[in-house]
């Protein structure tokens, strides 16, 4: 029973872990189209106007690149970058940048 | 000197401490980041509407990126409701303190 349940729990989880992005697929990806304005990890922008994007929230970067692609993000450069990137390449460069080091942090 | 006195100085010398720790926040800018707080301010917070996924940690971005992410929350440029109606609330120098307070190396 133990064993089932944890087997159940597991399942469960993998199920919330969201449609996976894979982050080596995302890193090459970013190489291309993202590395020259944010940095290849996206921790060390090239303009203090662009985002870090190293340790952001997964499901954040999905949304902010979804609503860029759609327009229902303003910006001129993302729109042009977005609307090059499938869903599947969003997931995984979300996981690539979600999972590298910066300096940003959770702050109240 | 009596234990008490010498007890008594030693609390008030560490309350000075705490306090030189902790800069003071001014008030105008404490009542604007109460509005950011009931969000951005709890750990791994979601939003409900209109669709659901983290809110983004500001702690260490970049204060000119954030000050252009509310400016374009107040020309509607960016299009979340709340965002909307809390920049819009907000002036170009509240923008850029509250950018200033998030922003920049780890608090």
């Amino acid at each position: 029973m133990n064993r089932f349940l944890a087997v159940a729990a597991a399942l469960a989880l993998a199920g919330t872990a969201h449609a996976a992005g894979n982050a080596e697929n995302g890193k090459a990806k970013a190489a291309q189209v993202c590395a020259a304005c944010h940095g290849a990890e996206g921790n060390k922008p090239t303009a203090p106007e662009n985002p870090i994007l190293a340790g952001q929230h997964q499901d954040y970067l999905v949304k902010a690149l979804k609503d860029y692609k759609a327009g229902k993000r303003s910006n001129a450069i993302m729109k042009g970058f977005a609307a090059t990137l499938s869903n599947q390449d969003m997931e995984n460069l979300a996981a690539w940048f979600a999972s590298q080091k910066s300096n940003l942090h959770f702050q109240r | 000197m009596p234990a008490r006195t010498v007890l008594a100085a030693a609390l008030l010398a560490l309350c000075g401490a705490a306090q030189a720790q902790q800069p003071a926040v001014p008030s105008h800018l404490q009542n604007n980041l109460s509005m950011c707080i009931g969000c951005h301010g709890i750990a791994g917070y979601k939003t409900a509407y209109p669709h659901v996924y983290h809110v983004p940690k500001l702690g260490g971005q970049n204060p000119a990126y954030l000050v252009n992410a509310l400016k374009a929350y107040r020309s509607g440029e960016r299009n979340h409701p709340s965002m909307r109606g809390i920049a819009a609330s907000l002036s170009d120098k509240d923008m850029e303190e509250l950018a200033a307070y998030y922003g920049g190396p780890g608090k």
